[in-house]
């Protein structure tokens, strides 16, 4: 039988564009397919209004939406994202959302793959362990690095995961002076600060040009090559290898299969509606978590009624995001110690720290001397985005009045020209639950015809009390700094941007929907690659695992690739 | 949080706004209405202020090309209209006719009504738009904006409004 590609893979970010990478040094010929457009390099710009403000880089929600199902006095009620203009779309372009990122890069700790093991069960949570040990995925971790390009500084911590490499290949992006004032406030509290590895070049790698520091970096499209996306560091070079077909404005409607394996992806034509299918060998899809669940509910047919690869029942199920909260505190000119106020003011240079102090936590187990060890989380530290738009409206306001005239003048250039205001975000487990998951809905369809997803969201209270107690350790360290108006917020509401599982994978196939290798247990030629295969999140952003993880599929697809034409039995 | 809860709910002139039923947009506001938006963002925005004056960051002529481009909300872009249409209607059209203290007494009585803060926090963020966005969308008149708040945008400028989309 004669196929179009080895390889079809739905979405170009940061899992599509690694398994997209690796096929095709490896000599197979891959159709990378995103909904989005391209933007290349050159067209990046630092607008505020379109890339911030507008939807440029994601689908109009009227057009496009998502029913985000919440608890509301007892109840689960129904929104569609067009009526909350909450969207759930993060970068539709090629290269996804990793065009879009901050870059703040951390390895998951090796309890993290054993969280039921290590911590034990957590009323209310399904909390289960991976099937692979953080030493399998090390290997992939320091490829990434290599590959990719990670800036950073090996550092010694307690809660710092193990390295196979002694540091980093290349080192940490410039910083702001404002770090020593963090570092000494830290010290001073009994804290380690730790210096942020990036995914953002320090120094040139090929043909991609270090950070130039623009002040704008997350949110926008990086200029110089510097961010690691996956369009710069993964679907250049696959470009250049001639193996990779790069199709985008192309929205995948369904993959079409039978009882045996997947046979093909229909597509629909973002701008023309014109529709094909392509045929491959395998399939790969990375279209974010929600999104590949969709596709594979959404495929549902005779042989596979409850979606594809849905045997188990599954698929949707356990979606988890980062838990957390942030707080921020306001360095004033009048106050600061330790560093110059223009030194402060300078733009572009990166705080560039975090603590892991706190990514295991200890509590006194009832009246007894005994202590509850828990799983903790990180936190990363930076300036409020420098967005002047975004900054002006904050100062909108007072109480609940709209201030206008001199009085919004005067607050505003207070604002931009006597302060800086320093932040800090929480990241913890997201538990997953029974009532975190991802349907279809039966009546709602988007403008290709397509079912829209639905998302039932739910925080567990155990999320809630880290982030709290993390909090106020935090707030400490601001106010050790010299900050005013210190404060923090924990809240329920997920970040839509960092988002994983329902397609976890495991050993049983009764219990999850894909093995180890993200292979679905029911058709062998289809496999998952962005983070929905994560049963737990862990506490740190997901990039970095998941280009790892992408690295270390890629590794047994292409042994599958090799052994025959018509390959793919069951493990 | 219903973001369109506010739509419809008090206007008074408004008629109900339903999903789906978007025409192509005018190319400009009815010009009462960019008469009594300019009325209303030249008392936000006032000469004298640090600020540079509505006038001088072209506060409305922004809001009309923003409000009426095809990417921008078109339920927002009614609620603009139609928010102004209502402040018309209970000043009994002598809005502009008012002078600054009685503009002030305007506004705050309509800010007292939800649908009314609503539609003056939408003027508001519009005017920030106008008066902090990248000059190529025709406010921030040569930076007038930024250079109040001693503040610049990011390089790459834009060379295209909207990415091109």
């Amino acid at each position: 039988m004669s196929y179009d590609f080895d390889a079809v893979i739905v979405g170009s970010g940061a899992g599509g564009g690694t398994v997209a990478h690796q096929l095709c040094q490896a000599g197979y010929k891959v159709a990378l397919l995103e909904k989005g457009r391209l933007i290349q390099r050159g067209e990046f710009s630092k607008d505020e209004l379109a890339y911030c403000r507008r939807d440029v880089v994601t689908p109009r929600l009227f057009d496009e939406y998502h029913i985000i199902e919440e608890k509301v006095d007892g109840e689960w009620r129904e929104t569609p994202t067009y009526e909350s203009n909450w969207s759930f779309w993060n970068g539709n372009i090629v290269g996804g959302s990793s065009n879009l990122m901050s870059g703040m890069f951390h390895r998951m700790h090796p309890d993290d793959f054993r969280l039921l093991s290590r911590y034990g069960p957590i009323k209310g949570a399904n909390i289960v362990d991976w099937p692979i040990t953080y030493g399998e995925m090390e290997p992939y971790y320091a490829l990434a690095e290599r590959l990719i390009g990670i800036s950073g500084k090996a550092q010694r911590h307690p809660f710092e995961p193990p390295r196979s490499t002694p540091d980093f290949p290349q080192p940490p992006t410039k910083e702001n002076e404002v770090v020593k004032l963090f570092d000494g406030s830290c010290q001073a509290l009994g804290i380690v600060p730790l210096v942020t590895p990036r995914a953002v070049l320090s120094q040139n790698q090929g043909d991609r040009n270090a950070c130039y520091y623009s002040n704008f970096c997350g949110s926008y499209g990086c200029s110089s090559g510097a961010k690691s996306s996956s369009r710069e560091a993964l679907i250049r070079p696959a470009l250049a290898t001639g193996n990779l077909t790069l199709v985008s404005n192309a929205q995948v409607t369904r993959l079409t299969a039978d009882g045996e394996r997947v046979k093909s992806a229909e597509i629909v034509d973002t701008i023309t509606g014109r529709k094909r299918y392509i045929t491959a060998r395998i399939f790969v899809v990375a279209a974010q978590a929600h999104e590949s669940v969709r596709l594979l509910l959404n495929s549902a047919n005779k042989a596979h009624p409850g979606g594809l690869g849905n045997s188990s029942g599954e698929l949707g199920k356990n979606l988890i995001f980062s838990a957390g909260g942030s707080g921020q505190g306001v360095l004033k000119r009048q106050n600061l110690k330790g560093i110059s106020f223009s030194d402060l003011m300078q733009r572009g240079l990166f705080v560039n720290r975090s603590v892991l102090d706190w990514y295991m936590l200890e509590k006194k187990k009832g009246d007894r001397h005994e202590k509850i060890e828990m799983k903790g989380g990180l936190v990363e530290f930076m300036f409020e985005h420098q967005n002047n738009i975004s900054r002006a409206a904050k100062s909108r306001y007072s109480g609940e009045k709209l201030l206008w005239g001199k009085a919004l003048g005067e607050k505003m250039k207070k604002s931009f020209t006597e302060g800086k205001n320093i932040r800090f975000e929480i990241f913890n487990d997201w538990l997953p639950t029974d009532d975190c998951h991802v349907s279809v809905s039966d009546t709602q369809k988007d403008r290709f015809g397509m079912p829209v997803g639905k998302l039932r969201i739910h925080a567990h209270s155990h999320d809630l009390e880290i982030a709290s107690t993390i909090a106020d350790s935090c707030e400490a360290i601001l106010r050790k700094m010299g900050a005013e108006d210190v404060y923090s917020a924990v809240s329920p509401i997920p970040p839509q941007n960092l988002i994983a599982g329902g397609c976890r994978f495991g050993s049983d196939p009764k219990r999850s929907v894909l093995n180890k290798y993200c292979q679905s247990h029911d058709l062998p030629n289809l496999f998952v690659a962005d983070a929905s295969f994560m049963p737990t999140g862990g506490s740190v952003p997901y990039t970095w695992t998941i280009y790892a993880n992408a690295l270390r599929i890629s590794e047994y697809m292409v042994g599958e690739l090799k052994k025959s034409p018509q390959p793919f039995s069951k493990l | 949080m219903k973001r369109r809860g506010f739509l419809g709910a008090c206007a008074v002139v408004g008629g109900a706004v339903l999903l789906g039923s978007e025409q192509k947009p005018a190319a400009v506001l009815p010009k009462d209405i960019f008469s009594l938006i300019a009325g209303v963002q030249q008392h936000m925005f006032p000469e004298g202020s640090t600020l540079p004056s509505a006038g001088e960051f072209n506060a409305t002529h922004f809001l009309q090309e923003t409000v009426m481009h095809p990417l921008y909300d078109r339920d927002i872009r009614k609620f603009v209209i139609e928010g102004a249409e209502e402040l018309q209607y209970r000043e009994k059209q002598q809005f502009l006719t008012y002078d600054m203290v009685h503009r002030e007494r305007a506004l705050r009585a309509y800010e007292k009504t939800a649908y009314g803060s609503e539609w003056l926090d939408r003027v508001m963020l519009l005017s920030l738009e106008g008066l902090l966005s990248d000059p190529i969308y025709g406010g921030n008149i040569h930076e007038s904006g930024w250079i109040s708040l001693q503040t610049r945008g990011g390089e790459p400028r834009p060379v295209v409004r909207y990415a091109g989309k």
